[in-house]
């Protein structure tokens, strides 16, 4: 009897938890996504049925599919990156002998441990700014032209990486490397005796034994990465400060179509409209997210 | 022998430059905000930029030190985030443990859930919180941010822990319950130093994001003297008025030092237990 | 066990720290009225002295000012100065919540029309009469008025001026025509003859209502596909070669500040910054479109106390807030302190406000500036525009095309908030 409540029993106060926080506002947003609360409602609102979403998917018009295909570039992009280059950096890391392990890594965490607008700000005034920015400040001593790397499509949209990556590497490389850290040293030791090479070893023993610590933060950060705001938003398309690049994502779209009016029920309901494409996507695409949990 | 000797120093003489390389790499920006933090005159820019700064000074760190009320920040941020990474794993470790050892009806479908639960956009979610805590009177209390803080991170948390959990056999803890522990002994002094790696890098990460977030923290706390760390660093620029680069960029610093100090703590925590010999096959 | 006990210690330790330096450190926040009680008294008798709360964003040396004259109510009336970061979020958030709002705020105009169509102020006529207010400069008044309630009691205003560097620039053009032959001929390697935020709503305003355009007039209609401000954008695309390409705040500052640029229209917050930085500072009239006779005219912004529902039970305590904000005398501590224009006409007759300069530009524009729009439909309007100039300006995108196109997202986006 115990031993079947006890697993209810530890997990209730994290269900409970996360019920309020992460399951609530998403019921509370669908419910007011089926009124008219707006400007003009604010307080006195009332269900309409699903007039929201009709005009909701007005919002899906000639912008937001290419905004849409943008967002999942972005998101590709950065999780190829994410995935790769910290793995390296891990992998390195953990050589024999490096005596400065500690140090460096201390080092390469220094990015996370700013908070995300500071870092931005300092990105987008400091390095990328036309007149003044660190990286024209360069390329005028180099004797090149300066570039405007904030309006241009392309620029902007690479601009937004680099700085993306700056501030997600750290977590990866903070995972992985713990991650690496529970790999048994034995599997690797009766490797070598049979022979096996360094990219062999890699393959067959470390990238299997790291997929289950490194695939919930991978996914999760394939989420946020969808959803990431902040960085699009504050680089290039924030109100008194736009630099002419069009390179929006799905949720800064979404902003400045819709939550700018302050209708919330029309924002709820795409808000509730983006969040069912996302499922959709992961459902078709992760299949193996199920396995993951049942083992 | 010898051969094998200078190929080994050769390979960590190039890691060596290859980390100091990309940490300056890294580190460009965060020099950067230094380099301006040490420099009088209010400006983010300059048209003769040079890493040394020219006119040289502490004042903005004795302003941000002294002046504004950086202690105060920072002993409630202190006081908020440690709290929060308390509750956080007080209720995410017994979940994970749970998740991974018992197989109960519905815990396939949960686990999926709650990551897909992940893909909502939560901008609109201030409202929707807003309307929770009200009637509980957690508005203006820290109580509420710690249980919003904790929300927030555990369906995370919950997955890590429990993808860690999975890698410890469970022949550990049965060889343990034949030797006569009961439950409570087993997770306490078995299962739990054997986690010390994922739940250190759980902690760290809920510190990090309590110790970051201002939306939160402006939206459900009133009051100059409840400021956290990040909401008196975001009013250093809010407003044009208030704007002055060099103090906040030495603010940014400041605030982001005690992270730093925290992750070279506990750098040697993070070696993990298994290997160090636990279950031999 | 011992790491974690380690990590406490640590924390620990910083929290003692902190705590002792705090103390230390004395008053650091704006000083209330000697009142920790958050206790609030809803009888109105004179014996038992009523708190008010008030909400704001303003710089230290504004809220002191405000506490310092607010503080003459004491003992009767307490005010309390609230610093709120995001404050307009946080009314929308709280605005009916008697135990989470404030009683008033004090913020600018632009948003009083958002939040009176919530349902969330009470017109401060409720409080006030409209004689009182009859030495307030009238653009302030208008600026204060939604849907023919006065909502607000303005106690300040800003607006732009053209401010040059008197080092470089010797004579001010008077005309915009010189103005652009002032800027092909100074500028060059790196100096600018004229600096501007070229495709920020606020400031290209200045140049739209000089053509008679307007982003969106009283009816609540956009017009930004009108003749008039198709003729200002594409009069003003002329200046925008001979300006730094982004156009940003910090850029634009910080090359007026070095003296790299030898005018630059901008706020009364500027003024500090680049006294600091040592630079001649000079004010003139804003040039006069030479199309269309009218000067360059910017939109103004009024800083003022508004009420919110929730403070119906202090209606005496309110009232005399607002009265003691009527009196002259904090429009002349402001302007001593802050270099604020005052809303008060009386405060121009005090010889050190008359006497500074930019005070004085201040107040003659007040004549002409349009005060922003209050109503919520401007709210969609601000994307729409910048968007608008954004490609027109930057990236050189067919005028009428663009104006069109803003003008049926501005439409589409109104339909969208009902």
């Amino acid at each position: 009897m115990r031993k079947k409540i006890q697993p209810y029993a530890y997990s209730l106060p994290a269900l409970i938890v996360i019920g309020l926080i992460v399951l609530f506002p998403i019921l509370y947003t669908g419910y007011i996504s089926l009124t008219n609360m707006s400007v003009y409602h604010w307080f006195d609102f009332h269900p309409i049925g699903l007039e929201n979403y009709k005009k909701a998917l007005l919002v899906f018009d000639s912008g937001f599919l290419p905004a849409l295909l943008r967002t999942l570039l972005w998101t590709a992009v950065n999780m190829a990156l994410q995935l790769t280059v910290p793995f390296f950096i891990a992998i390195l890391l953990n050589s024999e002998g490096l005596r400065f392990k500690d140090f460096y890594k201390t080092i390469l965490m220094f990015p996370w441990a700013m908070p995300a607008y500071v870092s931005i700000l300092l990105w987008r005034m400091g390095i990328y700014n036309s007149e003044f920015g660190l990286l024209n400040q360069w390329l005028k001593q180099l004797g090149f032209k300066p570039v405007d790397w904030l309006s241009g499509d392309g620029t902007a949209f690479a601009a937004c990486l680099i700085v993306n990556l700056w501030m997600a590497f750290p977590f990866m490389i903070m995972m992985i490397d713990g991650g690496l850290q529970s790999i048994d040293k034995s599997y690797y030791e009766s490797a070598t005796l049979d022979g096996a090479g360094f990219f062999m070893k890699m393959l067959k023993i470390t990238v299997p034994s790291l997929r289950p610590i490194i695939a919930p933060a991978a996914i999760m950060t394939t989420f946020t990465t969808f959803k990431q705001f902040d960085i699009v938003f504050l680089m290039t398309q924030q109100q008194g400060s736009k630099t002419g690049a069009n390179i929006h994502t799905v949720l800064t779209y979404a902003y400045e179509k819709a939550f700018m009016t302050n209708n919330y029920g029309y924002s709820s309901a795409i808000s509730i409209l983006i969040f069912a494409i996302v499922i959709a996507f992961s459902v078709f695409t992760t299949k193996d997210l199920k396995e993951e949990g049942t083992r | 022998m010898n051969g094998r000797k200078t190929k080994r120093a050769i390979r960590l003489l190039l890691t060596n430059l290859f980390f100091i390389l990309i940490c300056f790499a890294c580190l460009i920006p965060i020099l950067y905000a230094l380099s301006v933090s040490l420099n009088t005159g209010n400006s983010m820019l300059s048209s003769h930029f040079s890493f040394i700064p020219e006119r040289f000074t502490w004042d903005n760190y004795r302003t941000v030190l002294f002046k504004k009320p950086f202690f105060l920040w920072l002993k409630n941020s202190v006081l908020l985030a440690l709290f929060t990474v308390i509750v956080s794993l007080a209720v995410g470790v017994p979940a994970a443990y749970a998740f991974s050892r018992y197989r109960f009806k519905g815990r396939n479908h949960m686990l999926y859930i709650l990551l897909l639960l992940n893909a909502f956009p939560s901008i609109l979610s201030m409202f929707a919180l807003y309307r929770l805590l009200r009637p509980i009177g957690l508005v203006n209390s820290y109580l509420g941010l710690i249980l919003i803080y904790t929300g927030s991170m555990t369906i995370f948390s919950l997955w890590n822990m429990k993808g860690y959990f999975d890698t410890i056999p469970v022949d550990i803890e049965q060889a343990a319950q034949i030797d006569g522990a009961n439950d409570y002994q087993i997770v306490t002094k078995i299962v739990l130093p054997l986690a010390k790696p994922t739940i250190i890098v759980t902690a760290v990460l809920v510190l990090l994001s309590v110790w970051n977030d201002y939306i939160f923290a402006i939206n459900f706390m009133s009051g100059a003297e409840k400021y956290t760390l990040a909401v008196g660093l975001y009013s250093l620029q809010a407003t044009d008025y208030t704007r002055n680069w060099p103090l906040f960029s030495a603010a940014s610093l400041l605030a982001s030092l005690p992270a730093l100090i925290i992750f070279f703590l506990i750098q040697k925590h993070m070696r993990s237990g298994l290997t160090a010999g636990g279950v031999k096959e | 066990m011992r790491m974690i006990r380690k990590v406490l210690a640590l924390m620990l330790t910083i929290c003692m720290v902190s705590i002792n330096m705090a103390g230390c450190q004395g008053q650091s926040s704006p000083p209330s009225a000697g009142t920790a009680a958050p206790a609030v008294s809803s009888e109105n008798s004179p014996k038992k002295p009523v708190t008010i709360t008030i909400w704001h964003e303003a710089a230290a040396e504004i809220a002191k000012s405000l506490q310092t004259e607010l503080d003459k109510l004491a003992p009767n009336v307490v005010v309390k100065l609230e610093r709120k970061e995001k404050l307009a979020d946080a009314l929308k958030l709280v605005g009916n919540d008697p135990s989470s709002a404030p009683d008033m705020y004090f913020y600018a105009h632009d948003k009083l029309g958002t939040f009176a169509q919530m349902g969330i102020l009470s017109p401060v006529t409720d409080f006030i009469s409209k004689d009182d207010m009859q030495d307030l400069l009238p653009m302030t008044v208008n600026a204060a008025t939604f849907n023919s309630q006065i909502y607000q009691l303005p106690v300040y205003f800003e607006t732009q001026m053209f401010m040059y560097n008197k080092k470089l620039m010797k004579d001010p053009p008077k005309t915009t025509d010189d103005l652009l032959k002032y800027m092909k001929e100074n500028t060059k390697g790196g100096v600018y003859g004229f600096v501007e935020q070229h495709s920020t709503a606020y400031y290209a305003s200045a140049w739209m209502h000089a053509y008679g355009a307007a982003i969106i007039n009283d009816q609540k209609e956009p017009g930004l596909n009108s003749q008039q401000m198709i003729s200002a954008l594409t009069y003003h695309k002329q200046f925008v070669p001979y300006e730094p390409k982004d156009g940003e705040y910090n850029t634009i500052t910080a090359l007026f500040k070095e003296g790299k640029a030898h005018a630059i229209i901008g706020g009364p917050w500027l003024v500090p910054e680049v006294k600091a930085a040592n630079i001649d500072l000079g004010i003139a009239q804003m040039p006069t479109v030479s199309a269309t006779g009218k000067p360059l005219t910017p939109y103004s912004g009024v800083q003022g106390v508004c009420v919110l529902k929730t403070a119906e039970d202090k209606k005496d305590a309110v009232a005399a807030v607002l009265k003691q904000l009527l009196k002259a005398d904090i429009g002349i501590s402001l302007a001593k302190t802050a270099n604020c224009a005052p809303a008060n006409s009386k405060c121009y007759d005090n010889a050190e406000v008359n006497g500074n300069e930019m005070l004085k530009a201040m107040k003659e524009t007040a004549e002409n500036v349009v005060p922003m729009p209050n109503f919520p439909e401007m709210d969609v309007m601000w994307t729409a525009t910048e968007n608008m100039l954004v490609a027109i300006n930057k990236n050189n995108a067919d005028i009428k095309t663009e104006c069109d196109k803003a003008q049926k997202e501005a439409l589409s986006q109104l339909e969208a908030m009902k």
